[in-house]
């Protein structure tokens, strides 16, 4: 199976954890989660992501002056973003338990 | 130099903003600022390799780009053919009647702007009158209810136009003006200038000239404000119309000036009015009088008779004149009017009683010898 298949489902949840610790940048935030090993994970992707989690009033928004090249926009987690964040990682994980028990039985 | 500003990248964003142009514009605009800086930030990155082919196979196409961030966004999807799949209904029906008006009065006033300078109609002016009443209803639906653009834009009319724009801007001429696109605040401010300059040639009114400056403000500010919110298009189009309709206008009329010159010959010939009409002194009309000059040239006129349309020119006159009556078209003969011959000579007054004392005070006048040849030939005959 396609890895950016899986990753469209869980991208929320990666991009909100991403930020859990630290507020980002969209660059920045696509660097952490490439790093974090979703290799395959695209550029429009996590934009596109920031940009309906923020639509979705999951995170806030403020812009820091670059001296050299563009204006960064940062992203942070606000309370209904953390709120959406345990929740999903809960469910994330009751799932990646059955799919392991499921998977795990059969490979 | 800032790769922000390097047209490669700026080429690269126009395109994403075309393909994300039926989405609501402050939604296009904030995502092309973030992408923007994305897109610095990698072209940055590539440093010396950094190329539009480069940033292309980095990041994909613009279009490609756009597509993705989309559906990561929950926008609505665009399918194969362009055509944005919205998750609200498409207008139809009386829902499409706002938008299509919208719309189409954008298109109607604009080439109303162009044309009225060029065909410099006066009858046109009203017209001219009707298109802005239009296009300043449309300006202000588009301006007070601003979802209304996105369903402009969702019409499937406005969806062709923007394929075939699309398919005009990578075509190999669109892409070898695309660098122009940098010229645009150029452009602004010569509109600008022109509408202000039309301000003051049209009119010397202090008023008219404040409302000029005024809306040459306007399109300065619509120009930019157009690149990310495209209400402002209800203003800048029309703007544009007008101006490069003028330009065209004042270009032609240059281009005739000074042409002419060479198109204007002495023509010998004196100019005739269509037709004459020759009374005698008791102002009865005459008939068949054929006309010459000093120099015995017939004094020729066209005159254009019933089924001819190619004009017969001969000096005689009064000619008939072409009368399309009842019975179609009739060539009339005889004055169409009479005339009262002023009585300035005594001898007309007193009619033929006087010719006896004419005759007898004409001997005297004989017998001083003129210089003229003519009296002289008359006493030979």
């Amino acid at each position: 199976m396609d890895t950016s298949q899986l990753l469209k489902g869980v991208l929320d949840l990666a991009v909100l954890a991403v930020l859990r610790k630290e507020d980002g940048y969209g660059y920045d935030v696509l660097r952490r989660l490439r790093q974090g090993g979703l290799g395959d994970v695209g550029d429009a992707s996590v934009y596109g992501t920031l940009r309906r989690l923020y639509n979705a009033g999951l995170l806030t928004s403020y812009v820091v002056p670059s001296e050299e090249g563009p204006h960064r926009k940062y992203y942070s987690l606000n309370e209904p973003g953390r709120a959406r964040l345990l929740e999903s990682g809960r469910i994330w994980r009751s799932f990646a338990r059955t799919l392991d028990d499921l998977v795990g039985e059969e490979a | 130099m800032s790769p922000e500003l390097d047209p490669a990248v700026r080429a690269y964003l126009d395109r994403m903003r075309e393909e994300l142009s039926d989405l609501p514009a402050a939604e296009v605009g904030e995502i092309v600022d973030d992408a923007g800086a994305h897109v610095a930030e990698v072209a940055e990155e590539m440093g010396d390799e950094f190329s539009a082919a480069a940033l292309t196979g980095r990041l994909g196409t613009p279009e490609a780009y756009a597509r993705e961030l989309r559906a990561a966004a929950g926008y609505p999807v665009l399918t194969a053919a362009g055509y944005p799949v919205l998750t609200a209904e498409r207008p139809s029906g009386t829902a499409a009647l706002a938008p299509r008006f919208t719309l189409w009065a954008l298109v109607a006033c604009t080439l109303v702007a162009l044309a009225v300078p060029i065909t410099r109609d006066h009858d046109g002016m009203e017209l001219f009158v009707l298109a802005c009443l239009v296009g300043a209803v449309a300006a202000g639906l588009v301006f007070a209810h601003r979802p209304l653009v996105g369903e402009v834009t969702a019409l499937p009319e406005a969806v062709a136009l923007r394929d075939g724009l699309r398919r005009v801007a990578q075509s190999d001429a669109g892409r070898a003006v695309a660098p122009l696109r940098a010229l645009q605040p150029v452009w602004w401010l010569v509109r600008a200038v022109v509408i202000a300059a039309l301000g003051v040639l049209l009119s010397g009114s202090p008023v008219v000239l404040l409302v000029s400056l005024a809306l040459a403000a306007l399109s300065l500010v619509a120009g930019v404000k157009a690149r990310t919110d495209r209400r402002w298009l209800w203003i800048t189009l029309p703007a544009t119309g007008i101006v490069i309709g003028f330009l065209l206008a004042l270009v032609g009329s240059v281009l005739f000036r000074s042409a002419a010159p060479t198109q204007v010959s002495y023509n010998p010939q004196p100019q005739l009015p269509d037709n004459v009409y020759v009374f005698d002194k008791d102002g009865k009309p005459l008939t068949d009088v054929y006309l010459y000059d000093e120099n015995g040239r017939p004094l020729d006129s066209p005159w254009y008779g019933c089924g001819e349309n190619r004009g017969r020119p001969d000096n005689q006159y009064p000619k008939p004149r072409v009368s399309q009556g009842e019975n179609g078209c009739e060539e009339v003969r005889g004055a169409p009017f009479a005339v009262v011959i002023p009585s300035t000579a005594p001898a007309s007054t007193t009619g033929s009683t006087t010719t006896a004392p004419t005759t007898t005070t004409a001997p005297p006048v004989t017998s001083t010898p003129p210089p003229s040849s003519t009296v002289t030939v008359v006493p030979t005959t």
